[in-house]
């Protein structure tokens, strides 16, 4: 399991992603591939699709990578590990290659939610042997904060802007994990960038197994989420607090919820630090948006429960 | 009619909402953002619809959609964008459906970079997609010439029932002009579209497909696509000419280039050259004749262009061997000034 000092002592041995990239002040996403990286002892190679993680880290003609890293466009991050992957394995198959490696995506909300779905599920089902992780923040971060399918409802982004039309992002949220969970692979889990000793040990956790392995991490997003540049920590911790982000895990399809927030916290205390929720907190209108915006965290919450409870790991051990 | 200052993507979005467009479909992508936020802001709120597509595949297949039901509709994209949406223009072209496709052109190729490029020019006159089909492309060198045209593409778009490209760049859809937008349109003179697929009450079924197993009948369409080309190329194409009644040396130029260039050749007149300009405004089908024509009475035919030399293909099929055709571009999203323009035409003014 990991701690602390095992996370420092790996950051000193070999530093994976390295520092001298562009992300914004108070961008939490290295926090969350040097966390990633820093679980797995054995050699990496990043597949990274088009995004902020890939352009700030990528500026020709300096990178901030310290591992074998690879770019296609932005609905390929699954498919173009499939391929590197599969030439691994080719290669071990023809006894040129020995030792192991490991294969690590990392995309955004909108690289995986939206455009890159198609390749997510496809590697999913033919079962390659790599570890996906979709590092959320909610919207299109890159291009302007455009609305995504991971963007909550009642956000407000450029392309669902708060008017007289609509009250910020008309629909839901898209329920991702569990779509990658109904794939049946042998491990699916929500993080958050705020827990980041349980980010560590899901990791962890997961590359013990040969065969896809999908993480969900939610980070905060200054810019998008206008917020203070030196909340994100606690912006993310908040989400999982109000019980807006679960943090669980489905190992070969046993729901664990791995942290259970003891007492209520509503959800309007993260919504209300939101530039992107402001409005909700102006008009009777918000109210009402408001209470619903709970109602469903409350609902996904109670449903999560019960998933746990009936597919615990007792009920699978009968 | 009043002048007001806007970029030009901004001002892209607002001629089409005033050339009609229904229905606007869209994918994020830089550098045409600007584009689809005043889309967001302002088509719902003038009983358009506004849509976010999950991929620009899905996007440009909504245009497909909203165009067979009847409506005018339009998307836009840059580059790796545009790359995504071919298939779908294809099946447009094939299906002979209407619709504004906007590419706002980067550096390339592969994700390149988000400066302003003309890489896209084979893409975009040549096919780019499968079979053989023509987009009629316009090229704008301001941002008020992209509000007219963007005006102008619908039109022509509907009037030949084939899909329609605006092809500018990063730089026009970033910079802001002072631009006197056309009058909004009147719905009523939009041409009708009894082949749409509005609900077959009180007539015939309507058929839009883009396909016929059989050959003599696959045949037959696409020759009806062919004799459309031939159409268009009679009676649309649009150039802009500066100087070249008694030019010695003619630059062919267009979109952001064009306009550099023109700064190029009244530079060239000040210290005596006799420099012209032809700047093609219709990429597809281009005025090969004219080009040509000129040819006949200069020495030196130069293109200029952000690329590597793609319409320098066509300028030197317009040409042939009766003057010389240099090249000059620029790659990766650099753009030259009408200094390092005017030094080129000087070595060959010279030479």
């Amino acid at each position: 399991m990991a701690n602390i000092k095992t996370l420092a002592k790996k950051q000193e041995q070999q530093v994976r992603l390295s520092s001298g990239h562009s992300l914004c002040a108070g961008c939490a996403e290295p926090m969350v591939v040097r966390t990633v990286l820093n679980s797995i002892d054995d050699p990496v190679v990043v597949a990274n699709a088009t995004g902020c993680l890939e352009v700030a880290t990528s500026r020709y003609p300096g990178t901030a990578w310290n591992v074998p890293w690879i770019h296609s466009a932005f609905e390929n991050a699954a498919a173009t590990i499939a391929g590197v992957e599969a030439a691994y394995k080719g290669l071990l198959r023809a006894g040129k290659l020995e030792r192991k490696v490991r294969f690590v995506a990392f995309a955004g909300d909108g690289g995986t939610y939206d455009i890159g779905l198609q390749a997510l599920s496809g590697a999913l089902e033919r079962g390659h042997d790599f570890l996906y992780v979709c590092i959320n923040n909610e919207a299109y971060m890159n291009t302007g904060v455009q609305r995504s399918s991971a963007t909550p409802r009642c956000a407000s982004a450029t392309t669902s802007p708060v008017g007289d039309a609509i009250p910020g992002k008309p629909q839901d949220r898209k329920d991702l994990t569990e779509i990658v969970v109904a794939h049946h692979i042998p491990y699916v889990a929500q993080a958050s960038v705020s827990n980041l000793i349980d980010l560590s040990n899901k990791v962890e956790r997961a590359m013990a197994y040969d065969g896809p392995k999908f993480l969900n991490v939610l980070t905060t997003c200054p810019l998008g989420w206008r917020t203070r540049k030196d909340t994100s920590i606690p912006m993310a911790k908040l989400a999982v607090e109000t019980r807006y982000w679960p943090l669980y895990e489905v190992v070969e399809g046993v729901y664990k919820i791995n942290y259970k927030p003891k007492k209520h916290v509503p959800v309007e205390e993260w919504l209300k630090q939101q530039g992107r929720f402001r409005h909700l907190f102006k008009s009777p209108e918000g109210k009402s948006s408001l209470e619903e915006f709970q109602a469903s965290v409350d609902e996904n919450w109670e449903r999560l429960l019960k998933k746990e409870q009936c597919l615990s790991g007792a009920d699978a051990a009968q | 009619m009043s002048r007001v200052l806007m970029r030009g993507n901004e001002a892209i979005a607002e001629a089409a909402i005033r050339a009609g467009c229904q229905c606007y479909f869209c994918y994020p992508i830089t550098p045409q953002g600007e584009l689809v936020e005043y889309m967001a802001r302002e088509l719902p709120a003038r009983g358009g619809a506004f849509l976010q597509a999950e991929s620009e595949t899905a996007a440009i297949n909504m245009v497909y959609g909203a165009s067979a039901a009847g409506v005018r509709t339009m998307t836009s994209s840059s580059s790796p964008g545009i790359s995504l949406k071919l298939e779908g223009i294809s099946y447009m072209a094939g299906a002979r459906l209407p619709g504004v496709i906007v590419n706002i052109m980067r550096g390339g190729p592969g994700l390149g970079n988000i400066a302003p490029a003309q890489g896209d020019y084979f893409q975009a006159t040549k096919g780019g997609g499968h079979g053989d089909y023509r987009l009629i492309v316009l090229a704008p060198s301001s941002v008020q010439e992209a509000a007219e045209l963007v005006m102008l593409a619908f039109d022509l778009s509907d009037r030949y029932r084939t899909p329609a490209m605006l092809l500018a760049d990063g730089m026009l859809g970033q910079m802001m002009e002072p631009v006197e937008l056309p009058d909004p349109i009147d719905p009523a003179t939009i041409p009708g579209r009894p082949w749409a697929l509005t609900g077959a009450v009180d007539r015939a079924p309507n058929v839009v497909l883009s396909f016929d197993l059989d050959p003599q009948g696959l045949k037959e369409m696409n020759k009806g696509l062919q004799r459309t080309y031939q159409e268009i190329t009679e009676r649309e194409l649009r150039w802009e000419e500066v100087d070249t009644e008694d030019a010695d040396l003619l630059i062919v130029a267009y979109g952001s280039m064009g306009r550099i260039a023109k700064s190029v050749v009244r530079s060239a007149r000040e210290e005596g050259i006799k420099a012209g300009l032809v700047r093609p405004i219709t990429l597809w089908p281009f005025p090969y004749a004219r080009i040509r024509e000129l040819s006949e009475r200069v020495s030196t035919v130069l293109t200029a262009e952000l690329s590597a030399g793609q319409m320098w293909e066509d300028v030197r099929l317009a040409v042939g061997d009766r003057a010389a055709t240099p090249f000059f571009g620029e790659l990766g999203g650099v753009v030259p000034t009408p200094r390092d323009v005017l030094s080129e035409v000087k070595r060959y003014a010279n030479g």
